[in-house]
């Protein structure tokens, strides 16, 4: 009777084991390489980004159809959003001396910098309307009812900060298009009964859009508003995990 | 003896079974990242062949014509050309956002969850909302914008004339020689002292705090709000008795449906539609400059 024999190791069995299998590589991963369900299931568990997501999930849930990816591109583009902003941060000064030239700076000096433009600006746009079908994807599939009531509650929270934090942006370039969009959009928040007024004045740091509106607007845009969004992303995912995932049919 | 009450949730997480569930490594991080990567390339082509508009410097001395909110806030912008300002500008908007909020606070039942249109009615009521809504509030706007008045003296030779020019425009309505206001209705008094921390001044609304402006309070505020309530709830009720609304899910349906159908229809005419001066126009006749319709 033939007795199997080891084989030798191959070339790749070599490098894969150089790889995963030596003092740095699990200093940084507790876990192996993730090729078998222990170390898939770990490499979820024991990693900060990924703990978000528990370690197994229903059939269902990564069905494309569920739920189109809309909340998680959403936090996608916030992410985007933070990388290009700060890349566009190095350029621009937001005074009213310079914001529009540091602008036009960013587009025709800057390498790449007509691109980081581009991208921030369509990632804020594609943001408020990911933002939006989400809100239409979790209604139409029922999953704000019980137990997520909350976590739909702070949804509605993360819609409005969107907005403000798209609003707020949109000052910063400076130009007709900017200034313009900000009167209006700040004479709307104006017309409120008795707080409108000065609501208004403590948005725009005066009467009318100039340099105390600049400064107010790119302070929220980039600190305020961003750090807001993210403690309230943090309770927005923290929450579905609590409240037992996605929803599905009881 | 005392007796202790534990309150229950009133759902909990229900466990499933195991051979019903994957990983999440792999099958859920390889959707993510492929949606994720498919997402940057879209952007990065975006980018590549559409450039984000940059218009002259600032100026408060140049006025746009038309001067546009972003084209979210658009819907906003669009009905404040249709009623007071706080009204549209504040009102509409917290108090939709509070009714959003309720929403699972008004209809708790735990069922069809987790399935697109679980339930049985939710597609015709969808459609048909949105339908009502899109097409309602278009209607609304042509009416009111006096399009409608233009359109049948145009093509059928109608023209009502002063006493039916509230078929025009509703602001006809505030007109004294269309509806005869008593003299003192634009002046009602009803605070017998100077309140100055409500009174904002002149424009700060329709009336100052110490007095109501009747015929302005009705047109601006008070058809409005009819309009806007007023159809939510007839739509709900006609459909209730259609048979179609069942549950309070179909009824909230109902709303968003009809929401998000008038939401669609403001923002595309304030983006699309709204030329020089605010007037309703064609598209195709807004100047655009890098895609952006009616900026210049």
């Amino acid at each position: 009777m033939a007795v199997e024999q080891p084989t030798q190791p191959t070339l790749g069995d070599l490098i894969y084991d150089k790889l995963f299998h030596n003092y740095v590589w699990k200093s940084i991963f507790r876990t192996g390489y993730p090729n078998t369900p222990r170390n898939q299931m770990l490499v979820v568990a024991t990693n900060v980004f990924l703990h978000l997501h528990p370690t197994r999930i229903h059939r269902t849930h990564v069905k494309i159809t569920h739920t189109y990816c809309l909340g998680g591109l959403t936090f996608f583009m916030f992410l985007g959003l933070t990388v290009t902003g700060i890349l566009l941060m190095f350029y621009y000064v937001p005074s009213v001396d310079r914001a529009y030239l540091d602008i036009q700076n960013i587009q025709t000096n800057v390498q790449f910098g007509q691109l980081m433009r581009n991208m921030h600006r369509w990632m804020a746009h594609a943001m408020v309307i990911l933002v939006f079908l989400h809100m239409l994807r979790v209604f139409y599939t029922g999953a704000y009812k019980p137990p997520r009531e909350f976590n739909w509650v702070v949804g509605v929270v993360l819609l409005v900060l969107t907005f403000l934090l798209s609003f707020t942006g949109y000052l910063l370039p400076w130009d007709q298009l900017a200034f313009w969009a900000i009167t209006v959009g700040t004479n709307i928040a104006g017309s409120a009964p008795v707080l409108g007024p000065k609501t208004r004045f403590w948005l725009l740091g005066g009467f009318e859009v100039g340099p105390d509106a600049l400064i107010r607007f790119y302070t929220l845009h980039v600190i305020g508003l961003p750090l807001l969004a993210a403690i309230f992303m943090a309770v927005h995912f923290w929450r579905i995990r609590r409240d037992g995932g996605l929803a599905r049919p009881l | 003896m005392a007796t202790v009450v534990v309150a229950r949730p009133a759902a909990r997480p229900t466990p499933r079974a195991r051979d019903e569930e994957v990983l999440v490594w792999p099958d859920l991080v390889f959707v993510e990242f492929i949606s994720a990567l498919l997402f940057t390339v879209l952007l990065f082509l975006l980018s590549y062949v559409m450039n984000a508009p940059l218009l002259d410097e600032a100026n408060a001395n140049v006025t746009n014509d038309p001067a546009k909110a972003p084209w979210y806030l658009l819907n906003l912008q669009e009905l404040l050309l249709h009623m007071n300002a706080a009204l549209a500008g504040i009102v509409v908007p917290t108090v939709w956002l509070i009714i959003l909020a309720a929403f699972p606070y008004f209809d708790r039942s735990t069922e069809g969850q987790g399935r697109w249109f679980a339930d049985v009615n939710s597609v015709k009521n969808t459609v048909l909302s949105l339908m009502v809504g899109f097409w309602g509030t278009l209607a609304l706007i042509i009416w009111n914008s006096g399009k409608a008045a233009l359109w049948l003296k145009d093509w059928f030779g109608f023209s009502g004339g002063d006493t039916l020019a509230f078929l025009e425009r509703s602001a006809a309505l505030k007109d004294p020689s269309v509806v005869p206001w008593p003299g003192w209705s634009d002046s009602i008094p009803y605070l017998w002292f100077n309140l100055k921390i409500l009174d904002e001044g002149p424009g700060a609304g329709v009336t100052t705090f110490q007095h109501i402006d009747l015929p302005t309070l009705l047109v601006d505020i008070g058809i409005p709000t009819g309009f806007m309530v007023g159809l939510a709830c007839l739509l709900i009720y006609a459909l209730w008795k259609a048979g179609w609304v069942l549950t309070r899910r179909d009824a909230l349906i109902t709303l968003m449906s009809g929401f998000v159908g008038a939401f669609l229809m403001l923002t595309i005419i304030g983006t699309a539609f709204r030329g020089p001066g605010q007037d309703l126009i064609w598209p195709w006749d807004l100047r655009t400059l890098e895609g952006i319709p009616g900026q210049e």
